[in-house]
């Protein structure tokens, strides 16, 4: 059986690497991947943690919220950058400064 | 409906004396300039006369009127103002208005066209209205208030031609003199109130009035409960004949009528006859009651001695005005000498006839001087049109005036038929009886009048001849001067004061002056029994003297025969009017200037030095506080004021509005509180 570190290791990296593409992709659509991603990596440590959970799988079960509450995200995030676009013409993070000084 | 009782109809008529010249003042000022004719001036002056002849009628020799009400109260102090209507106050108000009225209507004429005509009957009516208010007043204090009015509006007439330099030094010079009487004047009156609680002229020096009451024994003057040293007796008294020295141009504080000329010559005729000068003898009539023996020899003695030295200045005077200026100041002397001699009447006689005949003859000056400088003006001369030296020979020019001049003169002079004759021959003849039953010494003030008079003859004469007889000593050799008869606007009020000039207006009797009828109004003073020998000596006596000064003075100027040198001493001592301006200058006028100049270098070393020190001190001080502040207090702030901002410039410097940066600051902040909470925990 595979030990629950991998799945932790897996999990880890998962999030460093949405980590990064939230913190220095300069397109918002990548950026949304990288927040699916660390999003992912928390369902998959559900996941991996239901698994001592022999009864009642509530992991299973929250990670079953999250990805479709992930994907209502998507949806509400996409309708966003929609607006954005249509506002600044662009959807680069950088662009979207109104709020500097 | 009220009847009118006598006494309040008078009391009317008195108002109306009064505030006729006063309503005529009050229009003058306030038309201002619109006001070039002088008939408000002369239609008020003819109601005052009228009033006046009626209030003559009405109370000469009859019962005094004396009504006021009570002005202010200063605590228990009532101050009354009214009037004291008897003898000598409707005498001095019918001579006033009669006075006033020639000038008037000679003033129109005389000063026609004159720039300023519009003040100058607007200053006119003042005077006569000061003049009326201080005879007719009921209290000294009131008395005061016209002296004063006098003075101020006399300070107007004579600075009226205020361009000129010497009228307004003229008019300073009269002011500042005048002052020193009016203080004299004020102390007297502050010494009655403090011994008799009243002013009222007539609870004062009526018929029994408190002076009469009052107990003089060796030490004290006594009155009610109050007491002073007998010395305050003369002390009162020489306080208010300073008053009457510094106003009728006793010496010696005469010095300021001679430059009074300086104003025009009707102003002075007024001035001279009626009103500013007649005011001292009148207020020493007044008070008369008052003096004790020793001021009355004072006042007999500065009456004697001015109207010598007066008399010998005119001697060699050679402005026109200034002669008849000195003339003035000598008869002032003899009425002052009748008043210390204690003859009051005669004092008040003579400065009636010397009123009118003083007036004709300063109007007719002022007739010459009018044609002299239409002359100067027609033909362009460079001269003095009041220097006698330019005059002569006017008689066949101006044959009116000359007849006329020749009246006054002889009235002047005191020969008989004129009133000059009965008022002087009163007084010389007074003197000598007074001076007969003291000692020898007292026979100087006699003589010294009868000197007086004879050296009247001769420089009344002196003028005259100067300048009616001979030649016109402006003719040279290639061009005529025809001067004209004085136009009648002039000469008619000038033939009526010749007429008041003779001895029918006074007396029944041309020689002898006892039945004159205006010293029939005053108590008489007989110093003894009638001494016949001088009734009958004294009157030859001045006029052989008179008649010789007049011969002599005929044998000099109007045959030329002038056998004395301009260069005598003597002479000179008179042209030089007895050098008194420069010893008042040396003694007095030097000193003061000296004081100020000192006290003006002490102001500005010592007084304006300290306050400059302070100043500069305090400029220094706030110099060093300014750097303090720039340097020190503001540097301070503005430091921290910078810091801030650069500060500001570092914080901002990383707020780009990168939301991925934030993201990573939140991130980082995060990830270290945790790390920290791991270790921690």
């Amino acid at each position: 059986m595979i030990p629950l570190s991998h799945f932790l290791t897996v999990s880890a990296i998962l999030f460093s690497i949405g980590l990064y593409a939230v913190l220095s992709k300069k397109n918002a659509i990548l950026v949304l991947v990288g927040v699916e991603l660390m999003i992912n990596a928390a369902a998959l440590n559900l996941v991996a943690f239901g698994r001592y959970d022999g009864k009642q799988y509530e992991g299973q079960i929250f990670a079953l919220f999250v990805i479709v509450l992930a994907a209502a995200a998507v949806a509400v995030a996409l309708a966003i950058i929609l607006s954005v676009y249509n506002h600044y013409k662009s959807i680069n993070p950088d662009d979207i400064n109104n709020l500097k000084d | 409906m009220d009847q009118l009782s006598p006494s309040s109809l008078a009391v009317y008529l008195a108002m109306l004396v009064l505030l006729a010249p006063f309503g005529s003042f009050l229009l003058s000022a306030l038309s201002g300039k619109k006001m070039k004719s002088g008939w408000p001036a002369t239609i008020a002056i003819i109601l005052s006369l009228i009033a006046s002849v009626i209030l003559f009628f009405s109370v000469w020799n009859k019962e005094d009127v004396h009504q006021g009400f009570t002005w202010f109260t200063i605590g228990q102090h009532r101050f009354e103002l009214g009037v004291w209507l008897n003898n000598l106050t409707v005498l001095m108000l019918l001579l006033v208005c009669l006075i006033a009225l020639p000038v008037h209507i000679y003033s129109a004429v005389y000063m026609k066209g004159d720039e300023g005509i519009h003040r100058y009957w607007l200053f006119l009516s003042l005077f006569c209205f000061a003049m009326l208010g201080l005879v007719m007043a009921s209290s000294l204090l009131t008395m005061y208030i016209g002296w004063e009015l006098v003075g101020f509006s006399s300070y107007l007439l004579i600075g009226f031609w205020y361009t000129r330099d010497a009228a307004v030094r003229a008019n300073k010079k009269a002011f500042l003199i005048n002052r020193i009487g009016d203080l004299g004047f004020l102390i007297g009156i502050a010494l009655l109130y403090g011994q008799f609680g009243t002013l009222d002229l007539n609870a004062l020096f009526g018929a029994d009035g408190l002076i009469g009451q009052a107990s003089i024994d060796s030490q004290w003057w006594r009155y009610g409960n109050h007491s002073l040293p007998v010395m305050w007796l003369s002390i009162a008294g020489l306080a208010f004949f300073l008053g009457a020295m510094a106003k009728s141009a006793q010496f010696p504080f005469h010095i300021w009528l001679p430059d009074a000329m300086e104003g025009p010559t009707s102003v002075s005729s007024l001035i001279h006859a009626a009103t500013m000068v007649a005011a001292g003898v009148f207020m020493l009539v007044r008070v008369s009651p008052l003096f004790s023996s020793e001021v009355l020899l004072i006042i007999a003695c500065i009456g004697a001695f001015t109207a010598f030295m007066a008399a010998s200045i005119a001697l060699t005077q050679n402005d026109i005005k200034k002669t008849l200026a000195f003339s003035t100041v000598s008869q002032l002397g003899f009425m002052m000498a009748a008043i210390g001699i204690g003859q009051f009447g005669v004092a008040i006689f003579h400065l009636v006839t010397h009123a009118f005949f003083k007036c004709l003859l300063f109007l007719s000056a002022g007739a010459v001087i009018h044609e002299m400088h239409h002359l100067k003006t027609a033909h362009g001369l460079d001269i003095d049109p009041q220097d006698i030296q330019n005059m002569g020979g006017l008689r066949k020019y101006m044959p009116k005036t000359f007849f006329l001049t020749i009246i006054g003169a002889i009235s002047l002079a005191g020969l008989p038929l004129t009133a000059g004759y009965l008022s002087k021959d009163a007084i010389l003849i007074y003197a000598f009886e007074w001076a007969e039953i003291r000692s020898s010494v007292a026979l100087l003030i006699p003589l010294t009048l009868l000197l007086s008079s004879a050296l009247t003859a001769f420089y009344i004469a002196r003028l005259v001849f100067k300048v009616f007889y001979g030649k016109l000593r402006l003719n040279g050799t290639s061009v005529d001067y025809h001067p004209h008869e004085a136009p009648k606007g002039m000469w008619y009020p000038m033939a009526f004061l010749a007429c008041a000039s003779f001895f029918f207006c006074y007396s029944y009797n041309p020689l002898v002056f006892e039945e004159a009828w205006p010293l029939n109004g005053f108590p008489r003073i007989e110093q003894m029994e009638r001494m016949n020998i001088y009734h009958t000596v004294i009157p030859a006596l001045v006029n052989s003297i008179a008649i010789l000064g007049v011969f002599i003075a005929w044998r000099w100027y109007a045959q030329q025969k002038y056998p004395l040198s301009a260069r005598g001493g003597l002479y000179r001592f008179s042209f030089a009017q007895w050098h008194l301006d420069h010893v008042y200058s040396k003694l007095i006028v030097k000193p003061l200037l000296f004081l100020s100049d000192l006290l003006y270098g002490f102001d500005r070393r010592v007084v304006d030095g300290f306050v400059d020190l302070w100043s500069g001190i305090t400029r220094r001080l706030s110099v060093l506080a300014a750097w303090l502040d720039q340097y020190v207090v503001d540097a301070f702030i503005n430091r921290i004021a910078q810091l801030a901002f650069v500060m500001g410039g570092v914080f901002r410097g990383s707020r780009q509005g990168k939301v991925q940066h934030y993201l990573l600051g939140m991130f980082l902040i995060f990830f270290i509180v945790m790390l920290l909470g791991l270790k921690f925990l």
